[in-house]
């Protein structure tokens, strides 16, 4: 590449960067602005520093804290033992004697296929007849089938990669599956779990819709639900009291992905 | 684009590589016992909870459904649909998220990878961009709303810059709304192309990239003779992705326009939202969510059939 060219890319890649660095930066300084002085005008630079308020505001108002602390448990327990299942499925259809591995395949993996909302309002009627509707169990069992699927299918991918000399010399020993599966093939997938769970995790954090659905207390409703409701009455607490709300529910996920950032290329890439 | 609902790459190729297990002999009762354990619980819930409430979905588009009475009407929820114009909106809408999201996440999400590859200060760039993937759907509403929202954080933008005349109800008029959600979620979904191509980048055997550079080509001819047909698996990937995610927007639209000025930036899974759960239409919204689920299943089907074929030599 040319000097000339290299020069233009990289100005090209700096005024697209800071393009996209300003609603992050609109949405930090604005959350600096007391919720009650806020104008309707957005602010360019730090005016107050109220983001501590603002926070105590959000947490003490629309139970952002406790929203994420029910999130916390759902995507940690939800995504943990999403992964687990579907490494038990993944190992079952790749590894050990199952008639037709594809048909089964398909039955789990079609559940990245389905659009949510078209099972929703069943999903509704059901557990409102089984008593699930609004409980920490009944969350934790519909994020934990939703999440199977795709963790199954980055999971297997995974497991049909790894020689078969391995099961082989694993059979000979004498190893029951359970022991293969507990010694041998879980410790070798762990970048394809790690992956899987990180993916997961994010997606339970989140996720809106089951929130809003299936549940309706603030001791069980997820951290997006509780700040949907927080934009939805912006008009009481004013546009910095969302965007602290806002800005604190992003901060799990940020942690969890960059710093399992490292994971996400040798867990997917079925050639690494 | 949702990264973790995917119906992403290629499962069938996938399938059809792995070396058919040798000749099925009846296992031993006891292993085939233990391989249905190991099944049971990931097809137990997705079973019970996906495809039951949907196979339920499918039986109720048939019926006339209040909540509380129901007839059996056939096909007239379908039929209507194709009637109403509120329901051609929409699909409308969705057709127009679907082209957006392609253009615009997917091509400059690869032009990112592409441009920052080799770059040295190119991670900066990535972080920029990569940001706001992991910030919350919710969240990026919120930081959206407020940038659009009429006298918003875009407007006050163009004031400060003399484009006053540029100022709009970004939010308000048809078709400029959609447009404005396509590129609100084109800021958040472009971080996760970016990822997913320059986990494809790093597939590419370098001596391909270097005995293509010593032959003289650089620039964009490399890129379109040599770095791009080799990215072609991960392109599948997040044009599949990306297809079937937008398809099923959903969250964006809700919190940023709630599918308004009355229906006019609805998308199919918003129609189908408001049939059942605001209106108690539970029939028609079914018939609406059947629809949705047909045409993602063909859509991804049919790209992945014409893609996943082997390349002509």
């Amino acid at each position: 590449m040319t000097t000339t060219s290299r020069r233009t890319l990289g100005i090209v890649l700096a005024v697209v960067s800071l393009i996209w660095l300003i609603p992050s930066y609109l949405m930090v300084v604005n959350a600096f602005t007391p919720g009650a002085e806020y104008s309707g005008a957005p602010a360019w630079w730090p005016t107050s520093m109220s983001l501590f308020d603002n926070i105590g505001i959000a947490f003490a108002n629309a139970n952002v804290g406790q929203g994420m602390l029910n999130s916390l448990v759902y995507a940690l327990v939800g995504a943990g033992a999403a992964v687990l299942i579907a490494s038990l499925a993944s190992f079952a259809v790749t590894i050990m004697p199952v008639r037709r591995p594809t048909l089964w395949f398909w039955v789990i993996y079609v559940g990245t296929i389905l659009p949510l909302q078209a099972f929703l309002s069943p999903l509704f009627t059901g557990y409102a007849a089984a008593s699930l509707f609004d409980t920490q169990y009944g969350m934790l069992l519909v994020y934990v089938a939703l999440t199977i699927p795709f963790a199954f299918f980055v999971v297997r991918g995974h497991m049909t990669g790894l020689p078969t000399e391995i099961r082989e010399a694993a059979a000979l020993d004498g190893a029951g599956y359970l022991r293969m599966f507990l010694r041998i093939h879980l410790p070798l997938s762990t970048s394809a779990l790690m992956a899987a769970f990180v993916f997961q995790f994010t997606w339970i954090w989140n996720d809106l819709l089951f929130g809003l659905t299936l549940s309706s207390s603030s001791n069980i409703r997820p951290v997006m639900a509780t700040l949907a409701d927080l934009t939805g009455s912006y008009s009481t607490y004013g546009p910095p009291v969302a965007l602290a709300g806002a800005l604190v529910a992003s901060l799990p996920t940020l942690i969890v992905f960059f710093s399992f950032q490292r994971f996400f290329g040798r867990g997917l890439n079925p050639t690494a | 684009m949702s990264l973790s609902q995917p119906v992403t790459s290629a499962p069938q190729a996938e399938l059809d590589a792995v070396p058919s297990k040798a000749p099925v002999r009846r296992a031993p009762f006891r292993s085939r016992a233990a391989a249905a354990g190991f099944l049971a619980p990931a097809v137990v819930l997705v079973v019970g909870l996906l495809m039951v409430p949907f196979a339920f979905t499918v039986y109720r588009s048939f019926f006339d459904d209040n909540g509380f009475t129901r007839t059996f009407t056939g096909f007239d929820n379908y039929t209507a649909l194709l009637t109403d114009e509120t329901f051609g909106q929409s699909l409308l809408n969705t057709l127009m998220w679907v082209v957006g999201t392609l253009v615009l996440p997917v091509g400059i999400g690869l032009a990112i990878a592409v441009g920052t590859w080799k770059l040295r200060l190119g991670a900066l760039a990535r972080f920029a961009i990569v940001l706001p993937y992991a910030i919350s759907g919710a969240a990026t509403a919120v930081v959206w709303t407020f940038m659009l929202s009429t006298d918003g954080g875009l407007d006050a933008m163009l004031r400060s810059v003399g484009l006053d005349g540029l100022v709009q109800q970004w939010l308000l008029q048809w078709p400029l709304n959609t447009v404005m959600m396509i590129i609100a979620t084109t800021w958040q979904a472009t971080g996760a192309c970016v990822i997913l191509f320059l986990v494809g980048l790093q597939s590419i055997p370098p001596n391909t990239l270097e005995a293509a550079q010593i032959d003289g080509a650089s620039g964009w001819r490399l890129f379109w003779n040599v770095t791009f047909p080799q990215l072609r698996p991960m392109t599948i990937v997040v044009v599949g992705i990306s297809i079937v995610g937008s398809l099923k927007v959903f969250d964006q639209v809700l919190l940023l326009t709630n599918g308004g000025p009355g229906t006019a930036s609805e998308t199919l899974a918003l129609t189908m939202y408001r049939e059942t759960f605001t209106l108690s239409r539970y029939g028609s919204g079914a018939a609406v969510a059947v629809f949705l689920t047909i045409v993602v299943v063909v859509a991804s089907y049919a790209y992945l059939r014409r893609q996943l074929r082997p390349e002509p030599k």
